[in-house]
């Protein structure tokens, strides 16, 4: 039995030389957990915030049978989607019906990764950032990983094999293609302020004073189409009940439609943060005596907070109005914001 | 005993050979394939591969654009397109397609071959300091000075083209007359 003891050993060795030459990986693993579970068990917390405040934007009490104030009805609800049964029509793209749910959380999941929300700290020698990875383009990774998102939405689409289903697919697509460039345009003006690409500079950049102050048109264009790019009411047109049944998601059952969502309250607290970081100041709190992660997870609340609110406030647009505000108003605008602040960058601070 | 580089090095090297080998399975795929989606989505893979290649010789910024522009807004508009069109899948007719794509392979195998023995490939050599390379920056001094002309010509190309399109494109339809509000 000496041979097995040798193996073991020499695993073991090689093990342990792999880990203590990676620590950089094991860090950022642990960073990964722990950045996917937390960002996961959000969800449910956002799905009662957002039920218990439609509840008291509409003059009713919301769900309150559930534990106190109706705490238990995420986790009864969640329950009873993992044990739904699952359904597929038999006309449908198997493999592409099971994909486009994981490619929508996946995206999502993978977006927070460049979040950063805090300053480093140092434990047992090694510095640890409070963000998973600080890209140098990081505004740009965020853009591309949830430009990627739309692909869950048009496969969802594509292999229900099912008309509504597939005019959601290109309507979800159609629209968040033309808010994207709003989207990346406004956040070009940040960019033009700090010249840097990186949302740990942005918000280093903010120190002084929060970038709403100096662009609020930017801010408010990039609000504008962060909501339509998480599909969010008013801009809700991919999964319209009343034109639609329910758009992309109509064949989806159980946890497989559970996950659409979870894509979308994900990207929900992407945006938020997102806009915290470019105008908010991010982390910091301006003289108030918090923590730099409570200033931040305190804006990133008030702006969930205000995406219910306009849910409960706005009805639906409709499709043609929606495509001809972003293409003819939101779009010049931004551009025209952007030319102003580059002359005023150029001339006055050179 | 193993050395501390070569593992590390090793780690590198495994993760390059891996997303390389996926990204050819992937060209393979979409060639390969016989339903227009699942063609598409091999492609968006190979791109995704390409990224990550990218990525992994320290050029973030050409990763990033690489998944902005081909894997995210190229591809939906394949995909877009194959919605509207309906993505049947194509019958075999007869092995000539087939052949014709094995043919295909073994040139670019061949090439492979080719530009393997004719020599070692060559380092780039460029003027950009390690800091600052693969950044945003550095791409944006390089086309905005020494590029600049091509740069600008290649723009007025593409406009040309948009123009041109939406001209031979264009079909004559009465518009419908708007609703009085």
């Amino acid at each position: 039995m000496d041979w097995i003891t040798e193996i073991l050993n020499v695993t073991w060795n090689f093990i342990v030389l792999f880990l203590n030459e990676n620590i950089p990986l094991v860090v950022g693993s642990v960073k990964a957990v722990i950045i996917a579970v937390a960002i996961m068990s959000v969800v449910p917390a956002l799905v009662w915030l957002e039920r218990r405040l439609m509840g008291r934007f509409q003059v009713r009490l919301g769900p309150n049978r559930v534990g106190p104030f109706g705490l238990g009805q995420p986790m009864a609800d969640t329950v009873k989607l993992l044990f739904k049964e699952s359904i597929i029509q038999s006309s449908a793209d198997k493999f592409l019906f099971h994909l486009a749910p994981a490619v929508v959380v996946i995206t999502a999941i993978a977006a927070f990764a460049v979040i950063p929300f805090g300053e480093p700290f140092e434990v047992f020698g090694q510095t640890i950032e409070m963000w998973g990875a600080n890209v140098n383009s990081g505004i740009l990774f965020v853009f591309a990983i949830s430009g990627m998102g739309i692909y869950g939405m048009v496969l969802a689409g594509l292999s229900s094999n099912n008309k509504y289903s597939l005019m959601g697919g290109l309507r979800s697509s159609a629209q968040m293609i033309s808010y994207e460039l709003t989207l990346g345009l406004s956040a070009l003006s940040i960019i033009l302020l700090t010249g840097s690409l990186s949302l740990v500079d942005m918000v280093r950049a903010q120190e002084t004073y929060p970038f709403i102050l100096v662009q609020p048109l930017a801010f408010l264009l990039f609000f504008i189409a962060g909501i339509a790019e998480t599909n969010r009411a008013p801009f809700d047109l991919p999964e319209a009940e009343q034109e639609l049944v329910a758009g992309f998601h109509t064949e989806y059952t159980g946890m497989k439609f559970a996950m659409f969502f979870m894509g979308e309250y994900i990207n929900m607290v992407t945006m938020s943060a997102l806009v915290t970081l470019l105008f908010l100041g991010g982390w910091n709190a301006y003289g108030l005596p918090v923590w730099p992660i409570v200033s931040f997870a305190v804006k990133v609340f008030f702006l969930l907070c205000v995406f219910i609110w306009l849910r409960s406030t706005f009805p639906r647009i409709r499709y043609d109005r929606l495509m001809t505000f972003g293409w003819k108003i939101l779009l010049p605008l931004c551009l025209l914001n952007l030319m102003v602040t580059s002359t005023v960058k150029v001339i006055w601070f050179p | 005993m193993l050395e501390i580089a070569t593992v590390f090095d090793f780690t590198h090297d495994a993760v390059i050979f891996v997303v390389g080998v996926t990204a050819v399975l992937a060209s393979l795929g979409v060639i390969l394939c016989s339903s227009p989606i699942y063609s598409a989505l091999y492609l968006i893979g190979h791109m995704i591969c390409l990224a990550l290649l990218f990525l992994l010789y320290n050029a973030e910024f050409l990763a990033v654009v690489q998944i902005i522009v081909y894997a995210g807004a190229v591809m939906i508009l394949f995909l877009f397109i194959i919605a509207l069109l309906g993505g049947k899948k194509e019958i075999q007719e007869n092995s000539l397609h087939r052949s014709m794509a094995f043919a295909f392979v073994f040139t670019l195998l061949g090439e492979l071959y080719l530009s393997a023995t004719v020599g070692p490939t060559k380092q780039v050599q460029g003027e950009i300091p390690a800091e600052m390379f693969g950044s945003a920056k550095a791409i944006g001094l390089e086309l905005f000075s020494k590029h600049i002309v091509a740069f600008e010509l290649a723009s007025c190309l593409l406009l040309v083209a948009a123009v041109g399109v939406i001209c031979l494109a264009k079909f004559s339809f009465a518009p419908l007359r708007r609703r009085v509000r």
